[in-house]
């Protein structure tokens, strides 16, 4: 691992922390559907995922929920575990939906976004055994569109702007 | 943006539009609420009762609202204070979840066999 890439990655970690903690600050109807974000950070892991791959993405991934946790809601709290399994879901997906190559990067976001939000809901109904979950996902999915389509538009012009230097 | 991404949008806005209409079909007016804190039933309430009620949480007390058959939380201790937020909620497929003070409410119709089997 090259040293441009070893700075590049530690950079983009900490651009992944800070967007996640700051995206909890952002109100969106005013918290009336529960568990609604704009997904801020899926730019960066989509990045990672473009420029570097799967693993590097995966383990910048892992990280940030990590840290996050650590910052700001207690490390293995149930919030925790929320946003790991819909960080591992969403970048499996994407990498899945990357190799078919059949859809750009907004489309790969908006499966990262999708899945983020599905990967969250498994998790809630099984840890607060709250089967009435499900009835807030196509809440959550009509959402994903949008966030996914602006995280998806950002990180295109990135990818364009970060690939040859 | 290319025609398989408008695809995917097109499929998931149906699918989504759809699960709304049929849940918002199936959905009943509840008539009782259960309070759980870390999973474990804490409180029954019985819906056509205004009043107000006080449960512990993880972060302290949580103040709950009864009125006109919705119910909603009013006071808790929590940084973005999500679940005070969300407001009433009164159909049998709403929930409300306060993550910091591991409290659940949901909301049944009262005549389920939870009681029994649970």
């Amino acid at each position: 691992m090259d040293i441009k890439k070893i700075v590049r990655l530690a950079m983009f970690l900490s651009l992944a922390i800070v967007l996640s903690i700051l995206e909890s600050f952002i109100p969106i109807f005013n918290g009336m559907i529960p568990g609604l974000k704009l997904g801020l950070a899926n730019i960066v892991i989509l990045v990672i995922l473009y420029l570097y791959g799967f693993k590097d993405a995966i383990y910048i991934s892992i990280l940030r929920v990590i840290m996050v946790g650590m910052l700001r809601t207690g490390l293995f709290s149930i919030t925790f575990f929320f946003s790991f399994s819909g960080a591992i879901l969403s970048i499996i997906m994407m990498t899945i939906f990357k190799k078919i190559s059949l859809f750009s990067v907004v489309g790969v976001s908006i499966i990262g976004s999708i899945f983020h939000s599905i990967g969250q809901v498994i998790i809630a109904i099984f840890l607060l055994n709250t089967p009435n979950m499900i009835y807030y996902l196509p809440y959550l999915l009509l959402f994903a569109i949008p966030s996914g389509i602006i995280t998806g538009l950002i990180s295109k012009e990135l990818i364009n702007r970060m690939k040859d230097s | 943006m290319n025609k398989n991404d408008l695809k995917i949008i097109f499929f998931i806005i149906i699918t989504a539009i759809m699960s709304i209409v049929l849940i918002n079909l199936n959905d009943e007016t509840g008539q009782i609420a259960h309070i759980y804190y870390m999973n474990k039933e804490v409180k029954t309430i019985d819906l056509s009762i205004n009043n107000t009620y006080t449960v512990l949480g993880y972060n302290g007390e949580v103040k709950i609202e009864v009125k006109d058959r919705k119910i909603r939380v009013i006071e808790e201790n929590s940084p973005l204070h999500l679940c005070s937020k969300q407001g009433y909620i009164f159909k049998s497929t709403e929930t409300i979840i306060c993550l910091p003070n591991k409290i659940v409410i949901k909301i049944t119709d009262g005549n389920e066999l939870d009681g029994v089997v649970g």
